[in-house]
């Protein structure tokens, strides 16, 4: 009788571990919780071929690895910008006005070929291009080939950003883009739609939200 | 009677035992077809700890390959050792898909493991890798860099001894 318990015992104990060990290991890491918000790319393709290209990344993860990534203008999250292309024009004044700014609308362009609007409401700076590109006139070679005029085509591009996401992307001086501080600001701000382009050959979405796949 | 019920009960345990542990990382699968005449097709599976113990057992084998590598990734291994530990999280996520006509390109993790599918006109390819076993890569490589480096600075600071007790 004591042996059978032994034995017994002695299996349990020896099945106790062998579930140990076979659990995996991934399940001992801290999973990812629902509130993870995730920064989704889609871009679609209106060509013949209909590509779809989904990209979908926690912006957590991306927050710990653009650290890590140390190349050329990006080091350490931040991309460094080089002032000889900014022709003077400083970044952070310009900013400064647009953050002490009350809301409304600061730019407005409207002409043949493109409408650009700016404006400010509720702590989100929103940018709307609308570019119209008119049909060329066809050349005569053109017309010799039988060529048609290319037709019209419209470029829309929508741009949503929080200010607290635009301040922290200048938060790390002068000549430099703090992308992690603007992505740890984008996560706390919460579900939200970023860029919007729409042309006559890709649609591209870019948007946060907490789900882990793209719609 | 009794000895051999106890030998089998320890030979099965330690079976199980060796099983439970060669399969804890889980299965590395790799599937590659190519389509065209004569094109490559190569399958197979390994259990993901075989290639952990064997990094840790090529210290034993000479070095200068591994170390070759390694010194060949390292500027990527901060990346590729902070994405593993970042994965990790994210047991279950797609991260990226491209679906066209004649291609389609899907990366993901599924059950703490990653898979890389490739599917074209001209070849189809599965990768799987727990992605407990891309840190122990990371971590291996790293170790192996940095044995390199102290080789290189030895051998360094050997010349400049020669060269110093020649003056």
């Amino acid at each position: 009788m004591n042996l059978s318990i032994r034995g017994f015992l002695r299996t349990a104990a020896f099945l106790a571990l062998a579930a140990c060990a076979l659990a995996p290991a991934a399940s001992l890491a801290r999973a990812a919780t629902d509130t993870d918000q995730w920064i989704h790319i889609r871009v679609t393709s209106k060509d013949a071929r209909g590509e779809v290209v989904r990209v979908n990344v926690p912006i957590e993860l991306a927050a710990k690895v653009l650290p890590a990534i140390n190349k050329d203008q990006l080091h350490d999250g931040k991309i460094r910008i080089d002032s000889a292309h900014m022709e003077d024009v400083d970044l952070h004044v310009i900013l400064d006005a647009v953050r002490t700014a009350k809301d409304g609308e600061y730019v407005t362009v409207q002409s043949n070929e493109n409408n650009v609007r700016v404006s400010k409401s509720n702590g989100v700076l929103y940018i709307y291009v609308t570019d119209k590109e008119h049909p060329k006139k066809a050349s005569k070679d053109d017309a010799a080939k039988g060529a048609k005029s290319s037709e019209s085509v419209e470029t829309k591009v929508e741009i949503k950003v929080p200010m607290k996401v635009v301040d922290a992307l200048f938060s790390a001086g002068k000549d430099e883009l703090d992308l992690v501080a603007a992505l740890r600001a984008l996560s706390a701000h919460g579900d939200t739609e970023l860029v919007t382009v729409k042309d006559a050959e890709n649609d591209v979405h870019i948007w946060i939200d907490s789900k882990n796949t793209a719609e | 009677m009794l000895v051999l019920a106890k030998v089998a009960l320890g030979l099965g345990a330690t079976l199980v035992m060796t099983t439970a542990y060669v399969f804890h990382e889980g299965v590395i699968r790799v599937d590659v077809d190519e389509h065209h005449r004569g094109g490559e097709h190569v399958h197979f599976w390994v259990p993901a700890t075989t290639v952990s113990a064997g990094m840790r057992l090529a210290r034993l084998a000479p070095q200068h390959l591994l170390e070759q590598a390694a010194v060949q990734v390292k500027p990527y291994l901060p990346v590729l050792r902070t994405l593993a530990t970042e994965l990790q999280k994210y047991p279950d996520a797609e991260f990226v898909d491209v679906t066209d006509p004649e291609e389609h390109v899907h990366i993901a993790t599924v059950d703490g493991k990653l898979h890389i599918d490739v599917l074209d006109d001209e070849e189809t390819v599965h990768v799987q890798v727990p992605v407990e076993t891309l840190m122990d890569v990371a971590d291996r490589l790293e170790d192996a860099a940095q044995s390199a480096g102290e080789d290189e600075w030895h051998a360094r600071h050997a010349k400049h001894s020669v060269a110093l007790a020649s003056e």
